[in-house]
């Protein structure tokens, strides 16, 4: 590890404020930065740690959308009574985050904005058709993840909380990576008032939604509309874990078990 | 399985002593040795599989704060230092050699610690640095500029032995450093000529690494007055690496002593010497500070030694009946970046036939060095190889050529009348019950009643396999090893042993001996194996050598205790030794009250000054011993998977076993080595890999994320057995069982996973059978 300057700001304004300063990176849980600042792969000259933020954790329910603080631990949204309730499939993806350790430190903030390829929230944030709040603006999820570790927010930009709309039925279903137990291909499939989104995580540089699918759920939101959906496999990953070619057919395996699931 | 025990006597599942110590955080690993002024190195390593060193620059490192000193290979060579005194072969009477075939020695090229003119694969050392900490030492190893010529690189085992592949050795003939033939050429061509049926497998047992829970450490000191090195690093044995530290260093063997307490996982590729414990100790002597070095986890995988990478192409002749006439091929061990071991090929294709009648056999071995991390004996070192290619060969024979596979295994496995049996390669099996172990285990996986849970299954629209497989693992390992038991009157017992305790639990089982033998509390025994300055002799934890060999050299060295004893109680109860008896620690008179305690002989002998010279002193007796024949371990394993058709994914639904250790002495240890070692084992079956890039000859594992290691929740509980046939080339008739485990689990997991494909018309797949691997083997794929 480089050596770097630690900053723990008392308000939001704080934070962006030493954001501003070159070579600086927020910190959230850390569960993907410390490691690679560890591994000296990556290196910053401040790191500004959000943990002294209160505003910035919890789960309310507004209205029709659950709002979900950015800096709320995976383990939380597992636990909390509020989303196993009315949006139990992002309960659930959060419980099959990483492991404990990573539950309890890890948080959806630091997690969208990390923008992994492999990364289960991801899924949920484009599937559910949130709004990704920060200290500026809101953003759509299709309009966030822009690439590998690549999203729209500034440099100088912090998500605040994501609003997850209520759908009608939603379900994540993963294929755990057996190395990492990221995701592999990890699918989102949701039914909601404005229609039907099917989000992908982990087949691609970045998460994205699958049309097809889309298409036929809205027709019938059933297993079987999905037969005969294929995927082609330009631009997805391949490597030691799994070629392209399977990962495509995965994605449309993995789109029919959380249709499945959605449905129970 | 039992887990209470009833006493501490040999046969009990005693409670492991040092696993208290062990769970509350109170071990210690190389890492928790920290001495006063330490400072510390970082090793510099080549990003290059292939490169020639132009030049090194150490300049700006060395105008770092904190940066003490940069040394690279030609400072190494100017103070003199030798390479390291690797032994290519095991050297053991009873393991078959491998001469090459055109009279020319095996090619060997001296490996120093530290890179000299080239990196021969990507991990390499090129420099040292010392700072005052860590970091400060890995930021000078960052600022050092190494001029490299990038050389082509070869990476792939049968890519490697290619005469136009490029060279690691500009002086060798080509990357092939060993090309043995052994077995007999003409009678196996004429056996083939005659054979009804030719099964044939060309496989590649893929390359993985042994993963120790605790990564390496080593702390280095050099005492200037007395010119002494001490190293402290976990390891397999401290007295060779003592001997082999002492080589390098060009001094006597008294200047070096090791020492090593806790070693958190061995598994044979953390056994041996590595170049980090030489450099260590070397910069302590140059800098006049105690070093250290920490491996990172992502080091591990660049610089650990690696195991199994062998090319393998085999047939296997049957007459109509089914009867094995023969069997022929190639074994290709891939040695890695450096000429360190050919060990695991010679270990596994002297017993390719395993034990089954197998009247001639010939097979061509070579050994190939190539731009990877160097291999070593990993867990069984070449045998659980060697007995997937046989039940691989076995179970394809009986798809393709119509025999129950069972009834096939049955009719070529060597009965116990046949034994002792020397194989076509020379191997003489000494005892045991192979079809006894066999038919338990059929027994234990309820192999009669498969067809119903296949049928169950499909129900499920899944698909369920069941595979057996049989095996056999020499044991030899270093011959000599020596026991020194010292009874104190306080209560206590030394026992002394060249015998580490990688995590095999001998503080018990070496301690249910003594217990056993002298009759002393199983607390009172203390276990002393890791200093070499009261350490003299012994070989270390390898090749299921230590209770193997450890129980001989103790039973002698209590046996001779007790001998004396029994003249020193006479003294003291002024009777003829002949009429006192030894038993539960207390000699007595035969048929009279009087009787006293191993402590009060113990204190005795200290305090009479007119005992004869041989008894007087310390109640202490040693052995000192040489084992020139192999053992024999067996078994059978049979494990029954369910594979989902739609994506290829597996899980293992019974894994039963059945493994032969002659003599338990605690059956609990046993279970969890036979437990442990069906997990590697299924690991490579199933997972783990080694991956490197073809093109650049870069390795692409070089972190949890990307190297899979099997985890609890990929397994079910395994049904465990533990057979017991006595030795007959042992006096107590035990036989390890630390490798059995792990030995069959390949090629058993393999059977079952094309069982439950048999009907897409599968007749094999490579390892590691990933998901995809067996959704491509379904739907036709190439793979």
């Amino acid at each position: 590890m480089y050596d770097f300057a630690y900053l723990k700001p008392a308000s939001l304004s704080d934070a962006a404020n030493q954001l501003a300063s070159p070579d600086s990176k927020l910190l959230a849980g850390g569960m993907s930065l410390i490691p690679s600042l560890k591994l000296r792969l990556n290196r910053y000259a401040t790191l500004v740690d959000l943990g002294a933020l209160a505003d910035l954790k919890g789960i309310r329910r507004e209205g029709d959308a659950l709002v979900i603080g950015a800096m709320t631990p995976h383990a939380e949204v597992a636990a909390s009574d509020e989303v196993l309730t009315v949006l139990p499939a992002l309960a659930s993806l959060a419980e099959g985050i990483g492991d404990p350790l990573v539950r309890n430190r890890g948080t959806l903030g630091g997690s969208i904005a990390n923008a992994d390829p492999a990364a289960d929230y991801p899924a949920a944030v484009v599937g559910l058709g949130a709004s990704v709040i920060t200290n500026r603006r809101t953003i759509t999820a299709d309009d966030f993840f822009k690439g590998v570790f690549e999203t729209a927010l500034q440099p100088d930009e912090i998500i605040t909380a994501v609003r997850f709309p209520i759908p009608k039925r939603a379900a994540y279903a993963k294929y755990r990576q057996p190395a990492s137990r990221f995701a592999l291909v990890g699918v989102f499939a949701v039914q909601s008032a404005n229609g039907v989104r099917v989000a992908v995580t982990g087949a691609a540089p970045s998460v994205f939604r699958l049309a097809a699918a889309e298409a036929a759920l809205i027709k019938r939101f059933a297993v079987a509309a999905l037969d005969g959906i294929t995927l082609d496999t330009e631009g997805l990953n391949s490597d030691i874990h799994a070629s392209a070619e399977y990962r495509a057919h995965a994605v449309v395996e993995m789109t029919k078990r959380a249709v499945a699931a959605a449905l129970k | 399985m039992s887990i209470s025990a009833t006493s501490h006597k040999i046969g009990e599942p005693v409670r492991r002593r040092e696993d208290q110590r062990l769970l509350t955080g109170k071990g210690r690993f190389s890492d928790d040795v920290n001495l006063p002024n330490q400072v510390y190195a970082a090793m510099l390593r080549s990003p290059h599989p292939h490169a020639r060193i132009r030049a090194i620059d150490s300049g700006k490192a060395l105008a770092m704060p904190g940066v003490i000193a940069v040394f690279s290979g030609s400072d190494f060579i100017a103070d003199g230092m030798q390479p390291i005194p690797y032994n290519q072969f095991t050297l053991h009477p009873a393991e078959m050699q491998l001469p090459n075939s055109d009279g020319t020695p095996a090619f060997t090229a001296p490996c120093y610690s530290i890179a000299i003119d080239k990196a021969r694969y990507a991990g390499e050392i090129i420099a040292i640095v010392i700072a005052k900490t860590v970091n400060l030492a890995k930021d000078g190893a960052e600022a050092i500029e190494v001029d490299y010529e990038v050389l082509p690189a070869v990476t792939g085992t049968i890519a490697a032995a290619d005469s136009k592949a490029p060279r690691l050795w500009d002086d060798a003939r080509s990357n092939v450093c060993v090309d043995a033939d052994v077995g007999a050429k003409d009678a196996t061509a004429a056996a083939f000529a005659r054979a009804a049926h030719v099964a044939t497998l060309t496989t590649w047992i893929q390359r993985v690494t042994g993963v120790p829970m605790e990564p390496r450490a080593a702390v280095g000191e050099y005492d200037a007055a007395t010119q002494r090195y001490t190293l402290h690093a976990g390891s397999g044995g401290a007295v060779r690496l003592k001997k082999d530290l002492a080589l390098i260093f060009d001094t006597p063997v008294e200047k070096v002593r090791v020492r090593m307490d806790d070693v958190g996982g061995n598994f044979g590729t953390r056994g041996m010497i590595y170049p980090e414990f030489a450099l260590v100790l070397w910069a302590a002597r140059r800098v006049g500070l105690p070093v250290k070095w920490t491996c990172d986890r992502s080091e591990a995988f660049l610089s650990d030694f690696q195991g199994r990478d062998l090319a393998v192409t085999a047939e296997l002749a049957l007459d109509k009946e089914g009867t094995f006439l023969a069997m022929r091929g190639s074994n290709i061990g891939n040695a890695g970046g450096h000429t360190g071991s050919y060990t695991p090929l010679q270990k596994g294709v002297e017993i390719m036939s395993s034990l089954y009648r197998m009247p001639c056999a010939n097979f061509r071995a070579r050994a190939v060095v190539s731009n990877t991390t160097p291999t070593r004996p990993y867990r069984s070192s070449g045998r659980p190889e060697v007995m997937f290619v046989m039940e691989r060969l076995i179970d394809i024979a009986a798809r393709e050529f119509g025999f129950d596979r069972i009834e096939l295994r049955r009719r070529n496995l060597l009965k116990s009348s046949e034994l002792p049996y020397t194989n076509p390669f020379g191997m003489l099996y000494d005892s045991g019950d192979y079809h006894a172990a066999m038919d338990s285990a059929l027994k234990l996986g309820d192999w009669a009643g498969f067809a119903g849970r296949r049928a169950d299954t499909k129900v499920r629209g899944k698909l369920r396999g069941i595979g057996a497989a049989n095996y056999v693992d020499t044991a030899t390992g270093a011959p000599r090893e020596r026991a020194e038991i010292t009874v104190h009157p306080d209560g206590n017992v030394d026992l002394v042993l060249g015998i580490i305790s990688n995590g095999q639990g001998h503080e018990t089982s070496f301690a249910q001996l003594v217990h056993e033998w002298l009759g002393v509390p199983l607390d009172s025994v203390r276990l002393i194996t890791g200093d070499t300055d009261i350490v003299s002799v012994g070989g270390g934890t390898h090749s299921g050598r230590g209770m193997r060999m450890g129980s001989v050299v103790i039973w002698n060295s209590a046996n001779e205790i007790i001998a004396k004893g029994k003249r020193i109680a006479a003294r003291l109860m002024e009777c003829d030794p002949s009429v006192i008896r030894f038993a539960d620690g207390r000699f007595a008179i035969e048929n009279d009250g009087q009787a006293k305690s191993i402590f009060e002989i113990a204190a005795a002998a200290e305090q009479l000054k007119d005992l004869p010279d041989d008894l007087r002193g310390p109640l202490a007796a040693f052995s000192d011993e040489s084992f020139n024949e192999a053992s024999f371990p067996y078994g059978c394993h049979v494990c029954e998977v369910e594979i989902d058709p739609t994506l290829g994914t597996l899980e293992i639904i019974k894994y039963s076993a059945v493994d032969d250790v002659g003599r338990a002495v605690n059956p609990m240890i046993i279970h969890g080595q036979v437990h442990g070692g069906i997990v590697q084992g299924v690991g490579q079956a199933l997972m783990e890999q080694c991956y490197y890039d073809p093109a650049s000859g870069q390795p692409l594992t070089g972190s949890f994320m990307d190297y899979a290691m099997p985890r609890a929740d990929n397994f079910p509980f395994f049904d465990t057995e533990i057979s017991e046939v006595p030795c007959t080339t042992h006096p107590l008739g035990m036989r390890p069982a630390g490798e059995g485990g792990t030995t069959p689990a390949l090629g058993v997991v393999i059977n079952a996973v094309v069982d439950a494909l048999a009907e897409y018309g599968v007749t094999h797949i490579e390892m590691p059978a990933t998901p995809e691997r067996i959704w491509r083997a379904i739907h036709g794929k190439s793979n």
